[in-house]
């Protein structure tokens, strides 16, 4: 998984492509930097370029919530496609995370 | 970091006995107690067979048997092939240097014997030998510990000789197969025989694979029997296990899970699912996905299961599978996907209509790289 990060007066927005997996752990520090920016009150996860999310991927996205909902931040996942979307939906993550088509 | 090689052993193969000596000296100067003496390659050998050194000291011209013909002899043998061999040559002799090495030595040290230069070789070789033998020890243990827990991981499962006694009182045939993608994986599967109309079949798979996922594998197995009065009701015990999940795993842990009892009065076929991959129904030759869709166990405590009720009639049948089946990767980079789960199973029913199971799984395996990137079970449960 690759993503790239931009920051707006809203908030930031993290931008992932390829494939969100088991083996990409070590990035998803890199994406929970991005909360500790100052005055962020609002953090978009686009997956709109990402092509594949395995159980772990999934868990990479639980994660991301709770470390947003302890420095109230509010997260929302954005534009899940395919299959992508598919296990978002079959997870119920949307139960926990905000989706946004 | 410094080693201590008060434990090491080296043998000193020297026909000159002033050589002998002064080597001895030099290298027990450099911490070393346990040595030993060889006239020639004769000698030598059988030194090294009773003394096991940790690394041996040898001159090239020696009568009976030279330095390089004793070195070949112990490189041929696999006991020996790691054992430093320390050639004692004259700093100017290439082509003997040459040939030490050719004859299996590991290093050389010049002649005449620079004490300095001898002590640092023969610590740099024994430290080697110590790293890699500790390296070597833990391999082991890990191994052997690795092979006794892949055997309590195995018992978790139902054995095969039940799924033939469960089948036979229930009229059912039961297929299955479980398979990790390390030594220990995340996956678990087993049947509940419920009373004498209903039987229960539970597939869970948590996040991960490995000594992790395994370890939670050993959670929830303690967790199915502290539930069983909800038994007949499978959103019920979903929420159950979930509840108590929650308070175990951590964040970013979490399991997929589905539950079905099926009623052999009224062929009712009732399920709770955790976001498990979507089964498949065969019914009179009707094939189709079943929604599964569902909070994954162990992440909120706010979950809430449903109970879907589907008709599993004689002559039907019900396939679980974990993810790996869908998602592993094919040599061409493609994956099954949910997309064309029900043409395999077509395609193996239409093959092999007495073992599908093991057709499709013939089929899989024939295209996927093993060892598997995640954990296999699948199972096919079908009504006579």
């Amino acid at each position: 998984m690759d993503f790239e990060s931009s920051t707006s007066s809203d908030g930031i927005e993290a931008r992932l492509r390829g494939r969100l997996e088991f083996t990409d752990h070590d990035r998803l520090r890199d994406i929970v930097r991005l909360l500790e920016s100052d005055g962020i009150k609002r953090m978009v996860i686009d997956l709109k370029d990402l092509e594949f999310i395995d159980s772990a991927g999934l868990g990479m996205l639980l994660i991301m919530q709770e470390e947003a909902e302890q420095r109230n931040v509010k997260l929302i996942v954005r534009g899940p496609r395919n299959d992508v979307k598919r296990s978002i939906d079959l997870a119920r993550i949307s139960e926990i995370i905000t989706i946004e088509t | 970091m410094t080693i201590s090689l008060r434990d090491s052993r080296v043998l000193i193969v020297d026909d000159n006995e002033f050589n002998r000596k002064s080597l001895a000296i030099v290298i027990r100067r450099a911490g070393i107690q346990n040595i030993e003496f060889a006239v020639d390659g004769v000698d030598g050998l059988e030194k090294v067979e009773r003394f096991r050194p940790d690394l041996v000291l040898l001159d090239v011209d020696m009568p009976n048997m030279d330095g390089l013909e004793m070195c070949r002899q112990l490189r041929r043998n696999a006991t020996h092939a790691e054992l430093p061999i320390l050639f004692q040559t004259a700093l100017d002799g290439d082509d003997e240097q040459v040939r030490c090495f050719e004859a299996g030595g590991s290093d050389f040290i010049s002649k005449p014997i620079k004490p300095g230069e001898c002590a640092a070789r023969v610590r740099h070789q024994l430290e080697r030998r110590k790293l890699f033998k500790d390296l070597a020890e833990f391999r082991g243990r890990v191994e052997k510990e690795l092979k006794h827990a892949q055997a309590m991981q195995l018992s978790l499962l139902p054995e095969k000789r039940r799924l033939v006694e469960v089948g036979d009182r229930y009229g059912l045939r039961i297929d299955s197969h479980f398979e990790t993608s390390s030594e220990l994986g995340g996956d678990l599967w087993n049947v509940f025989e419920i009373d004498e109309r209903h039987i229960g079949f539970l597939m869970a798979d948590f996040a991960g694979h490995g000594i992790t996922a395994a370890i939670n594998t050993f959670r929830l197995h303690t967790l199915i029997d502290r539930f069983a009065v909800a038994w007949l009701n499978p959103a019920q015990w979903l929420s159950n296990l979930n509840n108590a999940l929650k308070d175990v795993l951590t964040t970013g842990q979490f399991a997929t899970a589905i539950y079905a009892v099926l009623d052999t009065g009224t062929n009712a076929l009732t399920y709770a699912s955790a976001g498990a991959p979507n089964p498949v129904l065969g019914t009179e030759g009707d094939l189709g996905l079943i929604d599964s869709a569902g909070l994954l166990l162990g992440v909120s405590r706010k979950a809430r299961y449903t109970n879907r009720t589907v008709a599993l009639p004689p002559g039907g049948f019900l396939f679980l599978y974990s993810d790996a089946l869908i998602e592993s990767r094919t040599a061409d980079g493609r994956c099954i996907g949910s997309d064309r789960i029900l043409e395999i199973v077509q395609s193996a029913l239409d093959q092999r209509p007495d073992a599908p199971l093991a057709h499709l799984l013939d089929d899989f395996f024939a295209n996927v790289d093993r060892p598997l990137r995640d954990d296999l079970t699948a199972v096919w449960i079908a009504r006579r």
